[in-house]
């Protein structure tokens, strides 16, 4: 048995469909999703019923999209809500697990006019000696639902490692080269840390495994889009 | 077959890393009890950062952290490796680790100061980075930090008190680097914050611990600055101050930070530990005034409960179970109790029925028990706070380092706390070069 059939095991259930559960306030009629909230003692809590207040100050970087565009970050925030992960696509550990509740939210909140168009996915390679704009438009492709509808799901990453360590820096977001740079699992080492920005460039939540199940991002993104003026957020 | 493409395409690259992947997994020997959030080390710990009170007259007198080597095989195995000392006697207590292990937090339970170390540049020389000065304002009047526990990105601190010293307190959370985020207050009859059971809630704080696959978080209780501050014999001998001790627990929506059930669970409920094992959904907790083990449990129809599971030592003569070790595996739970200096090592397989399987004093007082993650070495400490400790010639203080066998202690090391000058030793954490990459 391989070191890591369990997590084989564990995508194949997660993977295959099967009925959501009824408790969670973000299902949609037709997109069903299964994730860690199926788990939960109790009932996910109601959006607008508890608060998430503010962390940190997302940190602004000029990073590149597939098409190799600079971006800066700032602006990308402004005006959406913002559900940011950092990969990389060698990952064969957390990452595909990530990805794959990105995907979840991205067709879940696809479905909610009420969220889809003030709200955004971002991918971020810390890798991006391997991880070129092409090579992360070629991911994308993988995952990104076939429709342009929102929300949309940008795939960043930088000109090189130099560019990259002072954002992971400022994200507090820990990255660690393996000793083996040909282990099965991926060349890193690193701690799954996907962040909920709200549209004035404020990290609200920060998710683990455990809690990055989509419809507990979508309630997290519905309380906080209750107490945003309309001003705030973009058409 | 698959919901979508993405899934499709994710489940079949997955498959292929692990076909390709046929190394056994390397042991992992880290100390058990920490957050699940934390990173875990690979390999036997390397060093041991002790948080100390000062004593007057031993040493600087002042708090300190101190780091001991305990790598096998290194000419100061056993020994005193760095000392950093935060100046003066703030009670220090508890702490604990960021979920990357880069920073140690340790914290004042007199003067509420906080004190980050950063424990990955040289895990060997603890470098202090950060001071915060202004727990009790940033926080709203939460005093006494006690716990300080690692979430994503993020520190629990669990309060013990408050500005008036009294035991009314809350979960006070900062960023891994020491900017304050927010309060959450305990639940009281007053203000049940719509806990079920909460006409019981007194409000007292201790541990936090979270249980992330059921989004439960879970509280325990102990008192205020007005008592912990006391000498023990005092407290135990004024009936008014006896009645401001905690008996609830509280368990939490983790995610929403709000309170969903109070518990009673009489005579001061300390340290709580979460069984590790993906369907074991309980943790235990022990009371140090009436010396019991309880056992906090889901049952088949996902209702929690509280229930007492066992006895330590003879409770009428108040052995004081202060600190609890679980082991990986959820199979031995270690009972360390101050007053007789004991620890108790229960079979807890059953969790519903704890069996002694072994005992041995300590020392004259003993207080925490740190257990590796392979459960092959335990670490204990001798104190419990100033004004409790005993005196005289049982005023051992002391760092002991066991291996245990599976049936008894066998002694590595110790380390005489006021020999060496350093104070009386308290919270242990476990650090290692090898998380940190070369």
């Amino acid at each position: 048995m391989t070191r890591n059939a369990p997590l084989v095991a564990a995508l194949a259930t997660l993977l295959l469909a099967a009925p959501a559960l009824a408790h969670d306030e973000a299902a949609s009629p037709t997109h069903t999703v299964t994730g860690p909230a199926d788990g939960y003692a109790f009932a996910l809590a109601a959006p607008g019923t508890y608060s998430l207040p503010r962390i940190r100050e997302a940190a602004d970087a000029v990073l590149l999209d597939e098409f190799g565009a600079a971006h800066h970050l700032a602006r990308l925030f402004r005006g959406r809500m913002t559900v940011m992960a950092f990969m990389y696509t060698r990952c064969g550990d957390i990452c595909p697990v990530a990805a794959m509740r990105m995907a979840d939210l991205q067709a879940l909140a696809g479905e909610m006019p009420e969220a889809a168009g003030k709200l955004q996915l971002i991918s971020v390679s810390f890798d991006p000696a391997h991880d070129t704009p092409a090579r992360m438009g070629e991911y994308a492709r993988h995952l990104r639902a076939d429709d342009t509808r929102p929300p949309r799901w940008l795939f960043l990453t930088a000109p090189d490692g130099d560019a990259i360590a002072p954002v992971l820096d400022a994200y507090d977001q820990p990255v660690m080269a393996k000793a083996d740079p040909a282990d099965p699992f991926g060349p890193y080492s690193h701690l799954l840390r996907v962040m909920l920005i709200d549209p004035r460039g404020q990290v609200r939540n920060i998710y683990s495994a455990d809690f990055l199940d989509p419809r507990l991002v979508l309630n997290d993104v519905l309380t906080l889009l209750r107490d945003e003026p309309a001003a705030a957020l973009s058409r | 077959m698959f919901r979508t493409h993405a899934h499709a395409w994710l489940f079949a690259t997955v498959s292929a890393a692990a076909l390709a992947a046929s190394a056994a997994a390397p042991a992992l020997a880290d100390e058990t009890c920490q957050s699940p959030y934390m990173a875990k080390i690979t390999g036997e710990e390397e060093f041991v950062y002790v948080w100390t009170l000062g004593m007057d007259g031993v040493g600087d007198g002042s708090d300190k952290v101190v780091t001991v080597d305990v790598r096998s095989g290194s000419p100061t195995f056993g020994q005193v490796i760095d000392v950093d000392s935060v100046g003066g006697q703030h009670e220090a207590h508890h702490g604990g680790l960021t979920d990357d292990r880069r920073h140690f937090w340790v914290q004042g339970l007199d003067t509420s100061m906080i004190w980050i170390f950063d424990i990955a540049t040289d895990p060997a020389n603890p470098k202090l980075v950060r001071t915060i000065d202004d727990f009790v304002e940033k926080s709203g009047g939460v005093a006494g930090p006690h716990g300080a526990y690692a979430l994503p990105g993020r520190m629990m601190i669990s309060g013990l008190s408050n500005k008036d010293g009294t035991g009314r307190t809350g979960l006070v959370e900062y960023t891994n680097d020491g900017e304050y985020i927010a309060t959450h207050w305990m639940p009281t009859a007053e203000e049940p914050r719509g806990a079920e059971n909460a006409a019981k809630a007194d409000g007292y704080g201790y541990d936090a611990r979270v249980l992330p696959r059921r989004n439960v978080m879970l509280t325990s209780s102990f008192t205020g600055l007005d008592n912990y501050m006391r000498p023990l014999g005092e407290v135990v001998n004024d009936p008014e101050a006896m009645k401001a001790f905690g008996g609830t627990m509280v368990l939490w929506d983790f995610h929403a930070r709000t309170p969903r059930k109070v518990f009673e669970v009489p005579g001061v409920p300390l340290e709580i530990r979460w069984a590790w094992g993906e369907n074991n959904n309980y943790a235990f907790t022990t009371t140090a005034l009436t010396s019991e083990i309880w056992l906090i449990h889901e049952d088949e129809n996902q209702e929690w409960h509280a229930r007492k599971v066992g006895e330590v030592g003879d409770p009428s003569k108040m052995p004081l179970p202060v600190d609890i070790s679980l082991s990986a595996d959820d199979s031995t739970l270690f009972v360390d109790s101050f007053m007789d200096g004991m620890t108790r090592i229960y079979d807890v397989t059953d969790p519903f029925a704890p069996k002694l399987i072994h005992e041995k004093k300590i020392g004259a007082q003993v207080n925490m028990v740190s257990q590796s993650w392979d459960g092959d070495r335990v670490y204990y400490t001798s104190s419990l706070l100033a004004n409790w400790d005993k005196t005289g010639a049982d005023n051992e203080q002391f760092l002991k380092a066991y291996d245990w066998t599976g049936k008894e202690l066998v002694p590595r090391f110790e380390i005489d706390f006021l020999a060496e000058g350093l104070g009386r030793p308290h919270l242990m954490r476990f650090g290692s070069r090898a998380l940190y990459g070369s």
